[in-house]
């Protein structure tokens, strides 16, 4: 834990006090967008490495990493968002998030910063409208800062598949609920 | 003695060797249960240990287990000296488990810190019956009971060397085994531990310390001691001891003109020396001693001629026979040490620290020694690189001790079903033959842990209600004796442990009635539509429980979920076979998370696996013209006349880049429970001791992978499960 809070200490200037940690958001670049993930979910930040991929797995997930002999699986958020391909270049980065004890990297394109949002300026996501369904899933709200748009995410829903939009795939949804227990 | 010391960093090192030592004693116990009776060495091996029990408990001061293991002591302690005949075995064996219970469950009390409160008496009470009884067996055999063996703390004996009126007098006669090296040594020891009780003290030979000749001097005439004290003769002949190294102790009360008149006196005057004993004691001993004396008496013959004035058969003779004397007790000492120095116990937390820092010195490892900027042209890296190898070397082995510390062998999670077998064919009356195979099995603490309750739960049933009753196995035409075997192997990346019985199996339509009963079955389908594993399989649910009968071990419906439930906790499953008449089998296969296994490192596309070495049958290079293709898309080789199917890892998992043609593969023949097939891969890296790991529960399961692994250069590889690959 002290190695975990530290390492968020130096990539965020956040100190592991819990209240500091309220209203702080780690946003990422992913497609056109970027995201926010409260901070007290993100262990760590690390470069990306070699992934050992695993086969008959949705294609959002890459594989398995080593960190420092854990094993840690980690997703592209840019597949997992049903974006496009991205060839991973040297600003590619792991966000390893723990939600709920499960620790997942989250491939992202490009980390941005991390910004304090009040609870004012978090507005509920808009439930009309938009074409772009799928990722409305993902997104709990919409934090202004100043003149920007941060989409925060609801990492349990990130990870976890129950909002997968097609049907069809409601049999691999059960054996995931399966896998998490 | 205990205000002198500071307990706390002692109760540690008491509960630890006292724990060992009560293991140890169980195992021998066991070990010896089904022997007419306990042979020599492990009655010296159980007596020493509750000596020891005994000593160390005295000094936490946990009085009850002091009293406890001193009862026992003096059983074993009657059985070394006496050697009655009819000693009820399992009785004997029954009550030293009972004391060994007893002291764990007091030792966990003392770990957790609660109250140490457990009544000994009871107990007690029953090794004294028991003591009493073979005692009086001893008796009717015309074996003489030795005495009592009296233990109290030496201190009570420390006194100023002052003739009182309570002082006594003895002469003490000790003959050495001729054989015996050094005996002014020995001799010396026993001046110095009487030295603490005595007021007044002499021996003769006088010069015992410098005169070496000394020695054969005691040899040949005895050692003899004037000592004036205060305790009584059974004291002395306590204090005095029964090591390996002394044939025989004489010990006569005196009065203290005698004393004073020195050795001469003793010899002359031989009448004086009867003592004050209890008499019928003495008639029995006198008349016991005539007849077991007989045969011992003839090698002493000659030096009892030398000391003339001796009496050949005095009251409260003592003597310690010879079997092998030296022998156990040296080989007692030995193991001991080696224990001290083969064990420390070690949080797991740290183990697991450990692991990590490792596994990020891998990795560093390898950004150092693949580290662009030796790619420079130009550099000359000679040196660098053998530096380097005998790095990678170091860390690779440092890795592999790491891994290898968390695995603990089955012996002792076998050992204890052994107990339970016994405790339980015991108390149904059943004659039980026990068997363990491959307890040198490794696997994760953790799942020693995991496993230890449900196999304990199978082993109850087996022996109650698989193996029947003694009449009944009669009438079915086998023999006598039940048996139950317990084995453990691993194969396919899992641990298998099986209990076998060869009892009367599984009643197939009584478990079908009761789940009719319970309204488990298809209502349209008939008994006869369910397999065998599928019937068996309702055992496993919660509150079915075909025996009629609740006994104290089983019957009573819960268990086999509650076992199963654990089984899968852990990842495991468990399959029951059965046949009718002769017998069931048991088995949990539980994954290896975190064992160790030999394996062989492929590639196939861009991707390691690993298979575990023992699937592995051999390696092919094939021809084309080998193989056969089916019209539906599957494939066969012919190797050797042998016709296998072929899968292909590439196409199996939908790998890039692997090898399409056969001839640049490489063909792995798998065997998994007679089942054969034929494994295509690119090219295999080597083989390599690795530490499975399960696969994140993030991934849902993958068919055909059994967890995944490190290589030495940090990247994960991916471990083939062989039976998935099969199905």
């Amino acid at each position: 834990m002290d190695e975990t809070s530290e390492l968020k200490k130096q990539t965020a200037g956040v100190s592991n006090d819990e209240n500091n940690e309220k209203g702080k958001y780690m946003t990422f670049k992913s497609g056109n967008e970027y995201f926010g993930l409260a901070i007290q979910y993100v262990n760590e930040i690390i470069q990306m490495q070699e992934i050992t991929a695993i086969p008959e797995t949705e294609d959002y997930i890459k594989g398995l990493i080593n960190l420092r002999g854990k094993v840690v699986p980690v997703i592209d958020v840019r597949l997992r968002f049903k974006q496009k391909p991205l060839e991973y270049n040297d600003r590619t980065c792991i966000i390893v998030v723990n939600v709920k004890s499960t620790v997942v990297g989250l491939i992202v394109e490009k980390i941005a910063e991390v910004v304090e949002i009040n609870e004012d300026n978090i507005l509920p996501p808009p439930k009309i409208g938009h074409s772009d369904k799928v990722q409305n899933k993902y997104v709990y709200g919409i934090g202004k800062v100043g003149n920007a748009v941060k989409l925060l995410l609801d990492p349990d829903k990130l990870l976890n598949d129950e909002d997968l939009s097609i049907v069809e795939q409601a049999n691999d949804l059960n054996m995931e609920e399966e896998g998490e227990v | 003695m205990a205000e002198e010391f500071s307990t706390d960093g002692m109760l540690d090192m008491y509960l630890f060797e006292n724990g060992q030592l009560l293991e140890q004693l169980q195992e021998t116990v066991l070990e010896q249960k089904d022997a007419d009776c306990f042979d020599e060495d492990s009655i010296n091996e159980i007596f020493r240990t509750m000596h020891t029990i005994k000593g160390s408990s005295g000094i936490m001061m946990f009085d009850d287990i002091t009293a406890v293991s001193h009862k026992l002591e003096d059983v074993f302690y009657y059985l070394r000296e006496s050697h009655p005949e009819h000693v009820p075995h399992l009785e004997l064996v029954e009550h030293v488990l009972e004391v060994e219970d007893f002291i764990s469950s007091e030792m966990e009390k003392i770990r957790n810190g609660d109250p140490v409160d457990g009544d000994s008496s009871e107990i007690i009470a029953g090794l004294d019956k028991f003591l009493d009884m073979i005692k009086n067996g001893g008796v009717e055999e015309g074996i003489e009971p030795p005495p009592e063996n009296v233990h109290e703390e030496p201190k009570h004996f420390y006194i100023a060397p002052v003739a009182t009126s309570a002082s006594r007098f003895y002469r003490i006669y000790i003959n050495f085994f001729p054989e015996t090296e050094m005996a002014n040594v020995h001799a010396y020891k026993v001046v110095y531990s009487l030295k603490e009780i005595a007021e007044d003290l002499l021996y003769s030979p006088e010069d015992i310390i410098s005169d070496e000749t000394s020695a054969q001097t005691i040899i040949d005439d005895g050692f003899k001691i004037l000592l004036q004290a205060q305790c009584s003769e059974e004291e002395i002949r306590k204090i005095i001891g029964v090591g390996y190294d002394i044939e025989k102790v004489d010990v006569y009360e005196c009065k203290a003109e005698e004393f004073l008149l020195g050795f001469d006196f003793g010899e002359q005057d031989e009448p004086l020396a009867v003592i004050d004993l209890d008499s019928s004691v003495e008639e029995i001993e006198s008349k016991a001693e005539a007849k077991a004396e007989g045969n011992s008496e003839e090698p002493k013959e000659t030096k009892e001629k030398k000391e003339p004035a001796k009496p050949k058969m005095a009251p409260g003779d003592f003597v310690i026979k010879s079997k092998e004397p030296g022998k156990a007790k040296k080989l007692a000492k030995d193991r001991n040490k080696g224990e001290k120095a083969t064990f420390i116990s070690v949080n797991v937390k740290k183990m697991d620290q450990l692991m990590d820092l490792i596994g990020e010195l891998v990795i560093s490892e390898s950004v150092v020694l693949q580290n662009p900027d030796l790619k420079v042209p130009g550099l000359n890296l000679d040196r660098f690189n053998k530096a380097a190898a005998q790095l990678s070397k170091i860390s690779t082995d440092l890795q592999d001790v790491i891994m290898s510390m968390r695995m603990v062998s089955l012996a002792n999670t076998f050992q204890k079903m052994n107990r339970i077998v016994f405790d339980v064919s015991r108390k149904l009356g059943k004659d039980i033959e026990f068997e363990m195979v491959g307890e040198q099995t490794e696997v994760d603490k953790n799942i020693i842990e995991k496993i230890s309750d449900p196999l304990m739960h199978i082993v109850r049933n087996s022996v109650d209600h698989g193996i029947e009753e003694k009449e009944q196995r009669l009438e079915s035409g086998k023999s006598e004796k039940g048996k139950v075997i317990l084995s453990a192997k691993t194969e396919a990346g899992k641990v298998w442990i099986s209990v076998e019985d060869d009892g009367q199996g599984l009643d197939r339509e009584k478990i079908l009635k009761k789940a009719r009963k319970q309204g488990l079955l298809d209502e349209n389908k008939p008994d006869e539509a369910y397999a065998d594993k599928e019937v068996y399989q309702f055992i496993t649910l919660p509150g079915f429980s075909t025996n009629e009968e609740v006994t104290e071990y089983s019957g009573r419906g819960v268990g086999m979920d509650v076992v199963v439930q654990n089984i899968q906790s852990i990842g495991g499953t468990l399959d029951i076979e059965s046949t009718p008449g002769l017998g069931s089998i048991m088995s949990l296969k539980i994954p290896l998370t975190l064992a160790i296994i030999d394996g062989i490192v492929l590639e196939t596309g861009n991707s390691s696996f690993v298979l575990e070495t023992g699937v592995i049958k051999e390696f092919v290079r094939v021809k084309e013209d080998m193989m056969i293709y089916e019209p539906n898309g599957d494939e066969y080789i012919m190797i050797r006349g042998e016709c296998y199917p072929v899968l292909r890892l590439g196409r199996w998992y939908g790998l890039e880049h692997y090898r399409e043609a056969v001839e640049d593969g490489v063909m792995l023949i798998l065997e998994v429970e007679e089942q054969r097939v034929c494994l295509l891969v690119d090219k295999l890296i080597g083989e390599q001791e690795i530490v499975v790991k399960p696969i994140p529960s993030y991934i849902k399961k993958v068919k055909g992978l059994s967890g995944c692994t490190q290589l030495g250069d940090g990247s994960i590889a991916l471990i083939l499960d062989a039976t998935g690959l099969m199905e």
